[in-house]
Parts: structure tokens; C-alpha cells; sequence
């Protein structure tokens, strides 16, 4: 059984791949009638070994990922949420699989939308809707385990992506406006580089970084009230 | 934002040149901030030490190990220095 991992496991990085680390505290051990005892005059130390036990999803990566460029409709259209503890999953066997919801609240989504599902005991992912309506929505068959329901269930929109080769002019960039701005920047900088503009790329790219840092900015707004003394004068 | 607009934006005429563009100036985006976060699970195996980083992965966040004693992932740091041993053969 893993304990404190924060302080027994470490990781390296080599090239793709991540190294997994134990810090172990060894010694030559022998058993004793059912004890198992440390033998004083052996070799004793600490030291990192390999991973000595098997666990079920028991590395987790969390990573920035490349995500699809181009997407079928504006980030800021794909705003279908729902969250409740009436969702219930069901596996239709031959048939498509579907979502119930005894409450009806699924009329937001469309028929074809991409959803998240988080928060469900065995059946968190992304799925392609094939069909919605207030109180189901359908996907293909063979991708739900049956869950009745209980748990806190939410479900949301996620952007569906274009195809590389059926990107089109009308396809949207898969980033909201402020990013979208930033992009243009990022193009400007380009065409300028182009025709030899140096002063005027690095000026577009100036812009583009201002965009980025703005964007990210934004989500950082914070309010500070401090107490009006009584003798303030207003 | 539509590519259409962007590329008015631009006064950009090729369309394939715009999307290239795009792509590229989203993959900077996507390495500069952490817009879209992803999360991998994999199974430890007893006495395997390599595990793949995901294929999709511009910039990796933080590691973390299932502690089974509270079911809880924990962060795990990273090794600063270069690791004396180099392959265990005998890792129990």
C-alpha cells in the first residue's frame, strides 16, 4: 500500500518518457518466528528504487495539451451546463446508450453537441451526442457503463472540432475573442515579416504578447475594500 | 472568430496560408498559458520504472501519485539532480 507520496515518490523526465522514483529507507532484513528484523551489521541506507507495487490509474499527468485549432461554432456559443443528482447512465446494450434525467434538464444541448461529463462514478469523459431532448440524450452504443442515479452529475458543452481537411473560411478559431485578437496580431506579424518589415513585425508582436498577458490578466481581477475612517473626508 | 474575419482583419487572400497561421499562433498560445489543461492516468506497474508522457502534451504541470492509504493523488516532486543509478536490475 502507497503512502505519503508527496515525500516517497519522485520523477525524472528522459526524453518522452517520465521516470518513476521510491525513496527507500534499506536495510538487509531476516525473519524472525513473524517478524521481520533489520540486521545491524548489513547494509543500511536510503536510496531510490523502482515503483515496488502495482496501482490501478495510480500516475497522474496534468499537462497543457494541443488542443484542435479549429472548431464547428465560437467558443463563447458553447455554453450548454447542466449539473444535478437526477442523471442516470444507461447501457442499451445493442442499442445506443443514453443519459436520463428525471428532472428534464437537458434542453439547452443540441443534437449533435460535445459534451463533458464529470463528476459520474464510472463514466467521465467525452462524448458525441447523436440525439437531445429534455429528458435524454444519446450517444453510440457501447460507451456507457449503467449508473443509476444519486451522484452530483455535471454535464457540459465542449467545442466540437472541424476536421483538418474540411477547415473552411466559415470554421472558427478554437480560442475566445481577446486570444482571437491575439491571432490576428500573431498573422499581421507574419505578413510583415514577409515583405522584409522587421520594425513592423516586432511592433505586431509586441501586440500579440500585450493580448496574451491581457487575457490572462483578466482572470486574475481582484477587489480590495479597505475601511473608511470615520474622520475621512469625501 | 471565424477565419473569414481574421483574414479581413488581415487582409489575408490565401486561405491555407491563414489556417498555417492560425495553428501556429494557437500552439504559442497554448505553450504560453495553461488555456486547456489535461489530465492522464496510467497504471504503475511493479517494478517498471518507464512510463510515456502523453503524446499531445506542449507542457507538463505536475505529476501525482495515488496515495491508496487515503485514495488521494499527492504531487510529487521532481529529481533535481542526475540520479546515480542508472538502470536497477534487481528492484525489489
Amino acid at each position: 500500500m502507497s503512502f505519503d507520496t508527496d515525500r516517497n515518490w519522485m520523477y525524472s523526465l528522459s526524453g518522452r518518457h517520465i521516470h518513476l522514483w521510491q525513496w527507500t529507507e534499506t536495510a538487509a532484513t531476516d525473519t524472525v518466528g513473524s517478524y521481520r528484523v533489520k540486521l545491524p551489521s548489513e547494509y543500511y541506507g536510503k536510496q531510490l528504487i523502482y515503483p515496488n507495487e502495482d496501482i490501478a490509474s495510480g500516475l497522474r499527468v496534468e499537462y497543457t495539451a494541443f488542443s484542435e485549432p479549429f472548431v464547428v461554432e465560437a467558443l463563447e456559443d458553447t455554453s450548454a451546463r447542466y449539473s444535478a443528482s437526477t442523471i442516470a447512465f444507461v447501457d442499451g446494450g445493442g442499442g445506443a446508450d443514453t443519459i436520463t434525467d428525471t428532472a428534464n434538464g437537458f434542453g439547452d444541448f443540441g443534437t449533435t453537441d460535445k459534451i463533458r461529463i464529470i463528476g459520474s462514478a464510472s463514466n467521465d469523459g467525452d462524448y458525441q451526442l447523436t440525439n437531445s431532448a429534455a429528458g435524454t440524450l444519446t450517444v453510440a452504443t457501447g460507451l456507457f457503463t449503467a449508473e443509476s442515479l444519486g451522484e452530483s452529475i455535471t454535464i457540459y458543452q465542449i467545442p466540437k472540432a472541424v476536421a483538418d481537411a474540411s477547415v473552411d473560411e466559415s470554421s472558427h478559431v478554437n480560442l475566445n475573442r481577446m486570444l482571437s485578437l491575439a491571432a490576428v496580431d500573431y498573422i499581421r506579424a507574419q505578413m510583415k515579416e514577409a515583405v522584409g518589415d522587421l520594425q513592423g513585425k516586432e511592433y505586431c508582436m509586441r501586440e500579440f504578447w500585450k493580448k496574451l498577458g491581457d487575457n490572462e490578466s483578466n482572470k486574475r481581477n481582484i477587489s480590495m475594500s479597505f475601511p473608511a475612517s470615520p474622520f475621512a473626508i469625501k | 472568430m471565424t477565419v473569414q474575419e481574421i483574414m479581413e482583419r488581415t487582409g489575408l487572400k490565401e486561405t491555407g496560408l491563414a489556417k498555417a497561421w492560425i495553428k501556429d499562433a494557437v500552439q504559442i498560445i497554448r505553450s504560453s498559458y495553461p488555456e486547456h489543461i489535461k489530465i492522464d492516468k496510467q497504471n504503475i506497474i511493479d517494478g517498471e520504472r518507464e512510463y510515456i508522457l502523453p503524446v499531445d502534451m506542449i507542457s507538463l504541470l505536475s505529476v501525482s501519485i495515488k496515495d491508496t492509504n487515503d485514495s488521494k493523488y499527492k504531487k510529487i516532486r521532481r529529481v533535481s539532480n542526475d540520479i546515480v543509478v542508472k538502470e536497477d536490475t534487481d528492484p525489489e
